[in-house]
């Protein structure tokens, strides 16, 4: 429901922009325009119709005969966008950037980049940010909890841009190490490997310093409590009470968030993919909006949203799944 | 325990006395000062050594960012295409440190004049002056491209395809030859294989007047040195005097690329010949010299109908260390500049120049031009028209400075203080996450107030439209909102207030539900006090410290926001951004990473500091913390 508000919002919004004319001679003008008219987005006529304002395109005239396409008024357009999308799982055409192709097509032959970036890059930071956490956990108030926490902190302050940069030029320009931009697909497979390196390292930095401190914070709070004393008063070794005991309710609110971040960071990448080339959805929202390909925007920016909202959906039921304190629904 | 003997204690009256009697028992006054909230919380803070830290590092970067652009002196909004990469200079020069010099590697060396070349844009002297270190290589690089600095090699002249498999041929100028004049021809051909994919071909050398042909070399694999006379060859030809071109012909062949490989074609003659200067010039004597004349009219350029390259040119290269401070500002005593340049210095008034005069009509109208004298000039050969100057005067007097600068930073690609444009776009950033905070603060303040307060209908209604707002990424809002109201700075505050203010309005509720049950706020009820009084006296005061220290966190939420747009192409116009100043810088990370990993340390610093300061004032204000240290 929100997301059918947002979107439909985002869409009616997106609209009010001012047109653009499609690029391309006039045989892809006029398939673009006659597509926008059997989608229901644009009126056709033979002759001018001064009502309806300003024509949008007008085909070479053929024996003083012309097509003239108009702009639909925004809220049929609306109208007609949700019939589209309902009935044919049609999300418009790319105007400009590629154009008179579906914007679904653009969108699935990049989104795979991005997903294959961010499962990696969740596969590595969660069981080193755990790790990291429980280890600064369990040496509480140490020199390594110390370092841990200030390194921690540190990274955590610092702006993805700010790290994509030193990465790029520790390891690219002085070491020389791993390439520069993202390979393309024409490369060999051990350079499409090197490629992934720093987007996944940039991308798993902040969720393992994320990871660490959220599984710092929560381990501590459980090994204060009663019951993990009472644990070890009925004769439960340290790493038997931690592991039976701290660890499962410890995990308790950490497991929700993980599933969340899987889905969520697949927006987080926007930066990273700009500034290493990576033809993700991210830097397809950058060009969309540089070729000012305003329909292809929306569809971008349709996926980032719903992903957010899906985010915090199973953020929320997957709260119920693990702790049963939590039930969906439950009375007072 | 141990202890098991009892010691018998007898009391007796007078042990006893009493302190009040006849004393009147009132209330005293505390003896302990009173304390606010807000001052325990201050205590608090200032026991934590790392909030204070962070807080004092924050306030010398605000200041700095206050200050530095007010007062620094140095340009961030002209211009100054001389004054672009400067290298980041702290101490003096020769300190070997932060001093202004910056170490290249594997740059081509120009042999002659013995320096690095740098692209033409410094005089030799200026570049000799300014060197601290070079390291030469022992050896010479063989590459396969015409440099302006290299020497040697053999010339390829080979067929192309895509010339549809036409023979190749390699035509010098129209030269004059006679019988008298002992004129001779003398090739030497390399028969190197394996140049790009390729092989070696058939071909003839035969001079070519007109439509007239006269054989010198007929077409054969034939690569040993060719030494013919050809005032012998005229003679028996049957001509007194030819004015002929010289002319290799390659013949094309289906599969691969045919070429030769010329290593020299020297003409000769008897010392009295008339066009001596002539047939030396058409002469091929340095393979690379020849391939980089470009000028089609002069003497020396052969054309070719197929491609002529060059293969194993000799170039050297050399690391070296430059004082950029040196090269730019002192006083170079000659260097050359374009027409272009000169002209742009006329347009604006600075100088007058009449080429058909010479160096002599110079005139100096203003302080900004940055010569004084023209010392020569050079002019096209057929056009005659004014290709470069030769002048004097370039110091850091003509660029508008008493002393040589100094750029903490560097100097990026327009010859702007890099140190400046970072602070002066934190400034702007600062601005931008202050006035966010400050609306987001009050407003969220007043809607999660009402929200939690009243609670019931009013609430779910309100939290809805929250979930709807906060639902948008930012990224969408922020693309909407200047998509649709321009990009300009109040357009940034507005699309982060969007829903900046959804946060601290949720933080809010949540703290109005903690404590509008409290029994001090139902006392306050029955006493008939207004919902206004109650939510402004008693609950709020108490749920403030939450809410402070996120509003605080938002300023570098804002910062981060600018920063992070400039580098999706979205970044603030009109003002000085350090969003934009990094995402320029970007591409210069390779070459010049001074101009990006400078401002970015001042990024993180104020990023680290703010977060530090946040959690210090988050646990100041955490009454459940109250104590515990």
């Amino acid at each position: 429901m929100t997301a059918f508000i947002i979107l439909s919002l985002t869409y009616i919004l997106v609209k009010l922009l001012p047109f653009e004319r499609p690029i391309g001679g006039d045989t892809q003008q006029i398939s673009y325009f006659d597509k926008q008219y059997n989608l229901g987005y644009v009126y056709r006529f033979d002759h001018e119709v001064p009502e309806y304002g300003e024509y949008l395109y007008k085909t070479p005239s053929n024996n003083g005969r012309a097509n003239y396409y108009y702009q639909v008024p925004i809220i049929k357009q609306y109208a007609n966008w949700l019939k589209n999308i309902v009935t044919k799982w049609d999300w418009g055409y790319s105007k400009t950037f590629q154009p008179n192709v579906s914007a679904s097509v653009i969108i699935g032959s990049r989104i795979g980049y991005s997903i294959r970036l961010n499962i990696l890059s969740v596969i590595f930071s969660v069981p080193i940010g755990i790790l990291l956490g429980i280890w600064a956990a369990l040496k509480k108030n140490t020199m390594t909890d110390h370092t841990i926490s200030t390194l921690v902190m540190i990274f955590i302050s610092i702006p993805s841009f700010v790290l994509i940069s030193f990465v790029l030029r520790i390891f690219c320009y002085n070491l020389g190490w791993l390439p520069s931009t993202w390979p393309t697909d024409s490369a060999t497979t051990a350079m499409k490997i090197q490629g992934y390196i720093i987007p996944v390292f940039c991308l798993s930095f902040g969720s393992i310093c994320g990871y660490c401190r959220f599984v710092r914070a929560e381990l501590c709070e459980v090994m204060e409590s009663d019951y993990l004393l009472l644990a070890r008063t009925k004769g439960l070794t340290r790493s038997q009470a931690i592991m039976r005991h701290a660890m499962k309710n410890a995990m308790v609110p950490i497991f929700p968030s993980i599933l969340a971040e899987f889905i969520g960071i697949l927006g987080g990448a926007m930066i990273l993919e700009q500034l290493y080339g990576i033809p993700g959805i991210g830097k397809l929202f950058i060009l969309a909006l540089n070729y000012k390909d305003y329909d292809l925007l929306f569809v971008d920016m349709a996926i980032f949203t719903t992903l957010g909202l899906l985010a915090g959906i199973l953020l929320d039921l997957s709260y119920g799944f693990i702790d049963p304190r939590i039930r969906m629904g439950a009375k007072k | 325990m141990a202890d098991t003997k009892q010691r018998e204690i007898v009391f007796r009256d007078d042990d006893f006395v009493l302190i009040q009697k006849d004393k009147r028992v009132t209330d005293k006054k505390l003896d302990t000062k009173p304390t606010t909230f807000f001052k325990d919380a201050l205590r608090r803070f200032c026991k934590n050594k790392a909030s204070v830290a962070g807080s004092i590092i924050l306030g010398i970067l605000i200041l700095l960012t206050v200050f530095v652009p007010m007062l620094s002196p140095c340009n961030i909004t002209m211009v100054s295409t001389p004054e672009a990469f400067l290298a980041p200079k702290l101490f003096e020069a020769g300190t070997g440190f932060w001093d202004g010099t910056r170490k290249m590697e594997h740059i081509v060396y120009d042999v002659d004049n013995e320096v690095p070349a740098l692209s033409g844009r410094y005089s030799v002297a200026a570049i000799k002056a300014a060197l601290v270190k070079i390291k030469v290589d022992e050896q010479p690089t063989k590459i396969d491209t015409a440099n302006p600095y290299g020497q040697g090699g053999v010339v390829v002249v080979a067929t192309d395809v895509a010339l549809d498999n036409k023979n190749s041929l390699m035509l010098s100028r129209a030269v004059d030859f006679n019988v008298a004049g002992e004129y001779k021809l003398d090739v030497i051909f390399s028969d190197e294989n394996g140049v790009s994919s390729s092989e070696l071909g058939e071909y003839a050398v035969y001079l070519k007047s007109g439509d007239e042909t006269v054989m010198l070399r007929d077409f054969s694999r034939d690569y040993s040195p060719l030494s013919v006379s050809i005032s012998d060859v005229l003679k028996q030809a049957g001509y007194d005097s030819l004015r002929a071109q010289i002319v290799f012909e390659v013949k094309s062949a289906s599969s691969n690329f045919q070429y030769i490989l010329v290593e020299s074609a020297v003409i000769s003659a008897k010392d009295t010949v008339k066009n001596a200067e002539e047939i030396a010039a058409v002469s091929i004597t340095d393979a690379t010299d020849f391939i980089n004349t470009g000028d089609v009219n002069s003497l020396s350029y052969w054309s070719c109908t197929g491609r002529k390259g060059i293969h194993d040119s000799l170039i050297y290269y050399c690391d070296y260390t430059i004082d950029t401070y040196a090269l730019v500002y002192d006083d170079a005593d000659l260097v050359t500049y374009s027409a272009t340049e000169l002209n742009n210095w006329i347009e604006a008034g600075y100088c007058t120049y009449d080429y058909t005069v010479g160096p002599e009509s110079f005139v100096k109208l203003t302080d900004d031009c940055p010569i004084d004298v023209v010392e020569s000039q050079t002019v096209m050969g057929i056009t005659k028209k004014l290709s470069s100057i030769t002048a004097r005067g370039f110091g850091y007097k003509k660029l508008g400075y008493d002393k040589m600068p100094k750029f903490l930073f560097g100097t990026d690609a327009s010859g702007f203080d890099t140190f400046k444009r970072a602070f002066a776009g934190l400034r702007t950033s600062l601005f931008l996450g202050v006035c966010t905070a400050a609306f987001c603060f009050s407003f969220g303040l007043v809607w999660g107030a009402v929200s939690g307060y009243f609670g019931g209908n009013v609430d779910i209604w309100m939290e809805r439209f929250c979930e709807i707002l906060g639902g948008v990424p930012w990224i969408v809002v922020m693309t909407l909102c200047i998509l649709h109201l321009g990009n300009n700075f109040f357009t940034f505050v507005l699309a982060l207030c969007l829903t900046g203010w959804i946060g601290t309005a949720h933080r809010t509720r949540s703290q109005f539900y903690r404590f509008k049950g409290r029994e001090y706020v139902l006392a306050s009820r029955t006493l008939g006090s207004t919902d206004i009084r109650l939510i402004f006296k008693h609950i709020l005061p108490n749920s403030m410290g939450t809410i402070i220290t996120s509003s605080v966190l938002m300023i570098p939420s804002g910062i981060f926001s600018e920063a992070s747009l400039a580098y999706l192409n979205l970044g603030l116009q009109g003002k000085q951004s350090f969003g934009v100043m990094m995402s320029n810088n970007q591409p210069y990370l390779g070459i010049y990473p001074n101009l990006v990993i400078f401002p970015a340390v001042v990024m993180a610093l104020m990023m680290i500091s703010f977060n530090l300061f946040g959690n210090g004032l988050r646990d100041a204000f955490n009454p459940a913390l109250k104590g515990s240290e």
